[in-house]
Formats: structure tokens, sequence, C-alpha cells
């Protein structure tokens, strides 16, 4: 055991975790607390740049393959014909990106408008960068006034809430991460209960009373619980009821409106609690 | 300190891409974790005080990265370095076997401790997800072993026309 002790790679190994477990804890600490942890957030500030130009390759390549088909010829003079032929799609591509761009931004846009609360327009820079987590990078932090725990919606409802600002991204968590965890209501009969993540496409809600009135298809909403998230934010649909006569208990799974990974342009909600309503 | 330049850039690199992966990539719930690829890929041509720096960082980046289990997320990747750091010194790691295995077998290890620290709703779709990912990063693993021994290769080659 003294041996092993006197170990060179033992001893480094030894520090490196007790090193790894004092980041770990204060890092929890200050979360817990709404204060940025200085050490993640210089390695933020210096992730950003390699963050936002992976983002912005992934979206050239994707435009590229879009529009980039290679097409062989036999004949020589079609070769005019065929250049003119990709132009034409570059041109078509490269407008229909636009258009979907556009169609995003002027939902987000008028759902910005239409909220009667105050709200900050963000994209998406990188997402899931864990095999555990369904979280994601937004362009904004706390220089445009995004705090911990704000809700992130688009125009098809609750996306997740912001785990962590820092100077200029901020990271947010989805409702399907089994961490997450919100007040939600079936909007036909007012029915209350919790919306926790199930780490898949689900969201279960659970606590409701036994005999709570929720069926296939009710649209759940957020309750405005906990003054954190406001009321009233669509979370998703009803996929089943499970009601348990043991413990008697029921639950309902529900499928998000929103597909988490293909949120692009999303809202904050710059302010806490408030309603829809 | 210079062996220690390549594999961060590397990691920070990779974590750019690991961000922005196209969801088609990813099957049953599983995706390759390129900051642990390079860190196996790196640590096990190396020894464990260089595997356990190389976690260290990969755990720190990662964590950095997405904002929450940060502490184990060093914990884990500084074991998983610490463990790929002990492959050259046990087994003959010009094999191609070596690197394979031993990506499998350090993946599971490292998840595994992840998911003790951070538990699952369902324990079925969490192994799921850990066998994929470890035939994924096997397969990218053994890519950057080779790229990285025909690189060294290289340089040991110029540096011995250098000499000559």
């Amino acid at each position: 055991m003294i041996q092993l002790l006197k170990n060179k790679s033992v001893i480094t190994l030894i520090g490196l975790l007790m090193l790894g477990v004092l980041i770990g804890s204060l890092h929890g600490r200050s979360r817990d607390a709404g204060r940025p942890f200085v050490v993640m957030n210089l390695l933020d500030s210096a992730l950003y740049p390699v963050q936002a130009a992976g983002h912005a390759v992934r979206s050239s390549a994707a435009t590229a393959l879009r529009i980039g088909r290679p097409r062989k010829s036999i004949l020589k003079e079609n070769a005019e014909l065929r250049k003119r032929v990709r132009e034409l799609e570059m041109e078509n591509a490269s407008l229909k990106e636009g258009a979907e761009e556009s169609i995003q931004l002027r939902d987000t846009l008028r759902l910005s408008q239409n909220l009667p609360i105050n709200t900050v327009a963000a994209e998406v820079i990188s997402r899931e960068e864990s095999t555990w987590f369904d979280t994601l990078v937004i362009n904004k932090g706390r220089r445009s006034g995004i705090k911990a725990g704000s809700a992130v919606v688009n125009h098809l409802g609750l996306i997740g809430q912001v785990e962590e600002a820092g100077t200029h991204t901020s990271k947010v968590v989805a409702l399907t991460d089994p961490l997450s965890a919100v007040g939600g209501m079936v909007r036909r009969s007012r029915a209350c209960g919790l919306l926790r993540g199930q780490g898949a496409d689900n969201i279960l809600l659970t606590y409701l009373p036994k005999d709570a009135d929720v069926k296939r298809n009710d649209i759940i909403v957020t309750s405005g619980m906990g003054q954190v998230i406001p009321k009233g934010f669509v979370v998703g649909r009803v996929l089943r009821v499970v009601r348990d006569s043991t413990t008697g208990t029921t639950s309902a799974v529900v499928r998000p409106s929103v597909k988490f990974e293909q949120a692009e342009y999303v809202l904050i909600v710059a302010g806490q609690g408030g309603s829809l309503q | 300190m210079k062996r220690y330049l390549w594999p961060v850039l590397s990691m920070i690199l990779v974590l750019g891409v690991q961000g922005n992966y196209p969801s088609s990539l990813t099957i049953m719930g599983a995706k390759p974790d390129l900051v642990l690829v390079v860190l196996i890929a790196y640590s096990v041509v190396q020894d464990p005080v260089f595997g356990a720096s190389m976690g260290f960082i990969a755990g720190l980046l990662q964590g950095a990265a997405v904002g929450m289990g940060v502490g184990s997320f060093l914990a884990t990747r500084t074991i998983t370095g610490f463990l790929a750091g002990l492959v050259p010194t046990r087994v003959f790691s010009e094999n191609p076997i070596v690197p394979t295995l031993s990506a499998v077998w350090l993946t599971l290890v490292c998840e595994i401790l992840f998911i003790l620290g951070n538990p699952r709703p369902s324990f079925w779709a969490a192994f799921h997800t850990i066998i994929g990912e470890c035939i994924y990063n096997a397969i990218f693993t053994v890519i950057l072993y080779y790229i990285l021994r025909s690189s060294d290769t290289r340089r040991k080659m110029r540096l011995v026309n250098a000499r000559l």
C-alpha cells in the first residue's frame, strides 16, 4: 500500500481526482447560488469561438451538400446547359435556405411580439456536447440579460430552461433531460403536476391527483408553479395515461411539441414568473 | 509541456465538432464521444501521468461545454486517461486489436462510472447508449490512432534522415 502511494502516477491520479472533486463542488455551489464560476466562465469564453466556428462550418457544409451536387455528363455540348442548371440550382437552394430561415425568424419574431413578457432572441450554436445531458448552447449570455432559470421557448412551445448563463453564451437544459423538472398542467381540466424529463423523447407528467381528468391528446401547458417559468407555455400532447392502482397515482407520458434537436432560433424569457393568459 | 499541446488543441477542436453533429449520426441514442476518443488515442501511446492529466483537461473542457456534472466529467475522464496510460506498459500497442479493445473497455468503464454518479431513469436505455458509444468510439479511436502513428513514424524518419 505504502509502495503504491509512493508511485508517481498514483499520486498524480489522487491529486487530480481531489482537485476535480474540489472544482466540481465549487461549481455546484456557485451554480446553486446563481453566480458564475470563474474557471468555467474562462473556459466557456475560450470555447465560444470554437463552438461558433463549428456551427458555421456545419451550416456551410449543409448548404454545400444541398447545392454542390456533382453531375457527370457524357456530352460536351451539354456543358453550357449543365453549368446553367447548376447556377439555377445554387440560386434556388440558397433561396430555399433563406426562405426556411426567414420562416423560422418570422415565427420567432411573431412570438416575441405577441408575448406579454420581455424576451431576448438567440441562436443555437451548439448542442448535446455529452451523451448523458440534453443541453444546447445559445449565443446570448449575461451581457444580454440572460439569467439562470429563465424559460427558453420558440413558436412551438417551451424548449427548456437556462441552466447556466456565461458572459457571451448560455447553457440550456431541455425539458426531456432527466434533471429537468417544471410545473405542468392539463390545459382542458387544469389538473396540475410536475413535468420530468425521461432522457428520451418523452416527458412524464407526474404527481397528478389519483382521479385526475387527463386523456390522450390533451395539451399540456406550464402551470407557473414555482414562479420561475411563466404560466401557459405549450409543452406538448399526452401520448398515454398511466394509472397505478397499487400506489394510487396517475401520470401521463407527454410528447414535447418542440423537437429539441431542431430548434435553431429561440427566445429567452427575460423576467421570471408571470402568465401568458 | 510540449507533448500536451496537440492533444489539448485536438480536444478543443473536437468539442466544436461534437456540438454540431448532424442528428442523423445518432443511432439508438448513441453517438461518438470525440473528446473521449482523443483522450484514449493519445493516452494509450503514453504513460499514466500523461493520461490522468489529459483526462483531467478533457473533463474540464467537457464540463465547461455542457455546464452540468463538472465533477463527474473530471473524475471519470481522469480515471479513464490514467487507465488508458496503463495500456502500453502492459500490452504491445502496435497491434490494431489493442486500441480497438482499449477504446471499448475504457468507454465502458468511463460511462458506467459516469452513470453511477448521474443515475438514469432507464437502465436499459443507458446500457444501449453505452454499447453504441463503445462501438462508435472504437472505430474513431482506431482511425485516430493510425493517423497519430503514421505522423509519428514520418517524424522519426525525418529525424533519422537529418542525422544521416
